[in-house]
């Protein structure tokens, strides 16, 4: 176990000095994030917000509904483009090091996945409590609940980051992955637009990224106190998403292995 | 001890007949390789491009699953138990890839350690003393990309031995270095094996450098093991017959008419080159007292007059000749 922590703490160093060696890099995850949010809020801005469809939405906390959007999708967007990078390590040649070690597979891409979560968010994160101290009274939230609603976001974001590092490092065309996961989970997971507001198939698409889920719950604690009883739903949910984000990664590692050591190839797909 | 029997390797490739269909072609990369390496031993693997050192390193070093055959280390059997072998083997490639170019050599060694679960106590003294090793530990710092390719090189051995294994697979370690940095880093190849008693398994490109390494050779040719034996005994099988570089003065077409003459004489299946100065004598029978007396009994004055080695290239490059034919 303790060979395991200390795979994921190497990683999770090591990618920390390999992608985050220069400060600034920490302004570009927080700018367009923000550029983005701001967009968004200025196009709501016109408009009359009152909805029958979201009760609790309202032209006082647009603003905090958007900033809670961007906060999320910052946590699983940075998962992405680490995700992407680390497909990198196979045509670089350290993979096979990695995998020439008896390091635990797992652990690799968990460490990698723990690091992006923590650093990338961080600057945003700040930046939105800040946002929110500012507009506390539009905050109708339960504390205990929304503390463990976040931190369950957190560990979905940790899950779907270890899953895609696992289809990024054995896909031989990463791009296209980075293309159809990047910027479609913006759009359908709800981040601007409001899932409920889409048309059938975007809502059925939507269902497919675990921020869809864990936006929704985030939102409702902290603009609608949703107590632990009213999330239930949200928590078989999330329960159901790591098993399978978890699970799926695991045997993935397996087929990988089995499939590399057969033919040579970490290509599987 | 590294011990190898019979060990195969097939690969299944698609073949695409049209858009539509395709058909499975059986390529059989190795076919029953046998070997061993004792610890402090340094082992050569040669043979030209696409003859099966490349898949038998990744075989050995688990990496590829063998389709036949068995091999142990230290008689842990490696196709059943990897994870086992693994702490006991690493790998050094050669070139600049396979390194965190933005972390320090410092932070690449610790990463690598980390996989290899060491603890931090030892960790900090195997680098550092793998560092003073290989002569980077001044440096250790420093961002690896700012090194050159030969520090690189040097930082490639300290990785290859973080986790302190006891077999080590070295695969063109010194390809694209100068000769001085290549001569360090034989010396320190020397060194792992003799004094620090680690089996080496190396293939090369440069036959001089596995000449000088080498304890024993093992060389494969389309998958198959084509010979095995040390540099004296790979060059005897190939080379039978005796050569000797000879030249007097005023050297020309008649002297060496009359020497071929006298050769067959003495020996009807010698024969003669050209070299760049005089010629090469080769017979069945001692040459050197042939050819001084040739001399003398012609009244030439000898310029050159020595029994020649056939290198371990020669005798490669012959052997690789006939396989093709």
């Amino acid at each position: 176990m303790i060979t395991f922590f200390k795979v994921v703490w190497g990683e999770a160093i090591k990618q920390h000095r390999n992608y985050f060696h220069s400060k600034t890099i920490y302004i570009s995850l927080f700018v367009w994030p923000l550029l983005s949010f701001v967009t968004a809020y200025y196009g709501y801005l016109p408009f009359e917000i009152e909805t029958a469809k979201i009760g609790y939405l309202n032209g006082e906390n647009i603003l905090i509904y958007l900033l809670l959007g961007y906060m999320c999708m910052s946590f699983f967007r940075s998962l992405v483009q680490s995700a992407w990078n680390f497909s990198f390590e196979r045509q670089s040649g350290t993979l096979e090091y990695i995998y020439l070690s008896p390091g635990n597979r797992f652990a690799v891409l968990l460490g990698n996945a723990l690091s992006s979560v923590l650093e990338s968010m961080i600057v945003m994160l700040v930046f939105g409590i800040f946002l929110m101290f500012l507009h506390k009274e539009v905050l109708r939230m339960q504390l205990g609940t929304c503390m463990v609603v976040f931190c369950l976001m957190m560990l979905m974001a940790v899950g779907w980051g270890v899953f895609l590092n696992a289809c990024f490092l054995f896909s031989r065309d990463t791009d296209f992955l980075f293309t159809i996961l990047e910027e479609p989970m913006e759009i359908f997971a709800g981040v601007k637009v409001p899932v409920i507001l889409f048309p059938g198939w975007a809502k059925i698409i939507s269902l497919i990224f675990p921020l869809t889920y864990a936006l929704e719950a985030v939102r409702e604690t902290v603009l609608n106190e949703a107590s632990f009883y009213e999330l239930k739903g949200f928590f078989f949910i999330s329960m159901m998403i790591l098993v399978l984000l978890f699970g799926g990664t695991l045997i993935t590692i397996q087929i990988v292995e089995k499939h590399m050591r057969k033919t040579g190839n970490a290509s599987l797909f | 001890m590294i011990s190898v029997t019979n060990l195969s390797k097939t690969y299944e490739v698609k073949r695409r007949d049209n858009f539509w269909t395709f058909h499975k072609e059986k390529i059989h990369a190795v076919k029953n390789v046998s070997m061993r390496i004792e610890k402090g031993e340094i082992i050569g693997l040669l043979g030209i491009n696409g003859a099966g050192k490349t898949t038998t390193i990744k075989m050995l070093t688990t990496l590829l699953e063998p389709t036949a055959g068995s091999y142990s280390f230290d008689g842990i059997d490696a196709v059943e138990y990897p994870q086992k072998v693994k702490k006991e083997i690493n790998m050094i490639a050669g070139g600049e890839r396979m390194l965190y170019w933005r972390l320090s050599a410092y932070e690449n060694l610790w990463y690598y350690g980390q996989l290899y679960g060491i603890q931090n106590t030892v960790l900090k003294e195997r680098i550092q003393s793998l560092l003073q090793m290989v002569g980077l530990w001044e440096k250790a710092n420093l961002p690896v990309e700012s090194y050159s390719k030969g520090m690189k090189q040097r930082l490639q051995i300290a990785r290859g031995l973080i986790n302190n294994p006891n077999y080590v697979f070295m695969d063109e370690p010194t390809i694209g270095l100068d000769a001085v940095i290549t001569s360090e880093l034989h010396q320190q190849v020397k060194e792992l094996a003799r004094k620090q008693e680690k089996g080496i398994l190396l293939t090369s490109h440069y036959l001089a450098e596995v000449e000088e390494l080498c304890d024993y050779i093992y060389l494969l040719s389309n998958g198959e093991m084509l010979i095995e034996g040390t540099k004296k005994e790979l060059t005897d099988y190939v080379f039978t017959r005796k050569q000797c570089a000879f030249s007097v003065k005023g050297m020309d077409k008649q002297v060496e008419e009359k020497l071929f003459a006298a050769l067959r004489e003495y020996d009807t299946e010698g024969e003669i080159s050209e070299m760049d100065k005089g010629v090469l004598v080769t017979s069945e029978r001692e040459l050197t007292a042939f050819l001084a007396d040739f001399a003398l009994r012609e009244g030439y004055v000898i310029q050159e007059l020595y029994q020649k080695e056939p290198s371990l290239e020669d005798a490669i490059m012959k052997l690789s000749k006939e396989a093709k034919q």
